[in-house]
């Protein structure tokens, strides 16, 4: 039972610990307030972020004034919507000597941005305030906007907003009334869409005959390929053929063992000259002169 | 019948001692009345003679804070060096002057007249602490040597004394 009660208060404080793991505000503290005199907009002060807060202001100045004068200071913030105060802190100096500084640091609870209108320095009496300084500390909740993150409680995953368009409300220059043309140039625009289409059948048709001729080249190449690979094949069949026959030739002979003399024996141990080589050699060089000659007649 | 009062009378006194007991007390004091240096000081040299923590002759004058948080209860009490606390050796007297005055305030309604309440004497000024709240003091503190012979080279150094004291 223990275990379960445990367990449960485990996964109830699981979903706080993630969001502050993840996302958690953070601090900071504007410039001067009052650098550039005793009045100033929240909006030159505060920084951009959504989701501030002020939680506290320290302000400080030296009053200058005589002390038997009536002098009270505020310090105030008037409130955005334009009733009364947002902030006002009020320090009365009557009948006290001046030249001694104020230094104040007040806290107030987490007050938005959007209540905080214009500040101001304000003297009620006799006297003015020197060395003025107003410094606002603040907080951020970066999650005031849950879809900062998605690690923001109450983040929604966006779904993207596409418009729907009416076609028949889109722009048609030729339903355009203020387009005005005369005889002459609606008949040149109509002739212009008529070689338009032309062309495009046109266009079609060369296309479509391009299409046409590859389709047949491409068949009769592949009839072209067969062929050639039928023929191949029978050439390689028949030097098969060839080779087996003279492989059959060669190996079939049987050269036997043994010594071979020379059986044929030359009688005579002198070779005569061929008469009919003599002869013919002798025709060839007469006719040889006869040619010579003949350039020097 | 005695023997049993006997064990009777033995009981009970043996039952009274069992319960003695020593019971602790025990607490502890916040203080209402913090001091705090929030600016400590420097002496300036402007003659030879002279040490001084006036800005105007090159000295820082020294700030303390006090922090109150039960009105009309306590006073601050300053008081400026009347010796050094480190000097090199010195042969003459040194002649001490100095004052104490309110610097800021955290409340002008009700502190605005704790300069013009001050009480003074001697080296040591008084201020009643009637309001809660915090108030800076600023001292100065100038030593003359005696006859205005210069002092010799060296480290100089004093301390200001800060006391709340309750009424």
């Amino acid at each position: 039972m223990l275990k379960r009660l445990l367990l449960g208060a485990l996964v109830g404080f699981l979903p706080s610990y993630c969001y502050s793991d993840n996302i958690t505000p953070y601090y900071g503290t504007t410039g001067n307030a009052a650098q550039g005199g005793l009045s100033w907009s929240m909006k030159d002060v505060l920084p951009t972020p959504p989701g501030l807060d002020i939680n506290g202001i320290f302000y400080r100045y030296t009053p200058n004034k005589n002390t038997a004068d009536d002098m009270k200071v505020h310090v105030q913030n008037k409130h955005a919507n334009g009733n009364g105060y947002v902030f006002r802190d009020t320090e009365d100096w009557s009948g006290h000597q001046g030249g001694i500084e104020v230094r104040k640091l007040i806290g107030i609870g987490d007050i938005p941005r959007s209540a905080w209108g214009d500040g101001s320095i304000e003297v009620e009496g006799t006297g003015t305030v020197e060395d003025a300084t107003v410094i606002y500390s603040y907080k951020v909740d970066p999650c005031y906007d849950p879809q900062f993150s998605p690690s923001c409680p109450g983040y929604k995953t966006p779904i993207p907003d596409i418009p729907t368009v009416n076609l028949d409300d889109l722009y048609d220059a030729t339903k355009d009334e203020y387009v005005n043309l005369n005889d002459e140039e609606k008949l040149s625009i109509e002739e212009n869409e008529e070689r338009l289409t032309e062309e495009e059948e046109k266009e079609k048709k060369e296309a479509e005959e391009k299409k046409r001729k590859y389709r047949l080249e491409k068949l009769m190449s592949i009839s072209d390929a067969a062929a050639l690979f039928a023929e191949t094949q029978m050439i390689e069949q028949m030097n098969g053929i060839m080779q087996d026959q003279l492989n059959n030739t060669y190996l079939a002979a049987t050269i036997p063992g043994g010594q071979y003399k020379e059986t044929i024996i030359l009688v005579d141990k002198k070779l005569p000259d061929s008469k009919a080589g003599l002869r013919n050699g002798l025709a060839q060089q007469i006719l040889h002169e006869k040619m010579i000659s003949k350039q020097y007649k | 019948m005695l023997k049993k009062a006997g064990i009777i009378f033995a009981m009970s006194l043996f039952t009274l001692s069992a319960q003695a007991l020593d019971v602790p007390i025990s607490g502890t004091v916040q203080s209402r009345c913090v001091i705090t240096t929030d600016t400590p000081g420097t002496y300036g040299n402007p003659n030879a003679y002279t040490l001084t923590t006036s800005s105007s002759d090159g000295g820082v004058q020294p700030i303390v804070r006090y922090d109150v948080t039960l009105a009309d209860a306590y006073y601050a009490q300053i008081t400026t060096p009347t010796s050094f606390t480190t000097s090199p050796s010195l042969t003459d007297t040194v002649t001490w002057t100095g004052s104490t005055s309110v610097s800021s305030i955290s409340d002008a309604t009700n502190m605005a007249g704790y300069e013009a309440a001050k009480t003074t004497f001697g080296q040591t000024t008084q201020f009643d602490l009637t309001a809660t709240g915090s108030t800076w003091f600023t001292s100065t503190s100038v030593a003359t040597n005696g006859g205005n012979k210069a002092f010799p080279g060296g480290n100089y150094s004093a301390t200001i004394e800060a006391v709340c004291v309750a009424k």
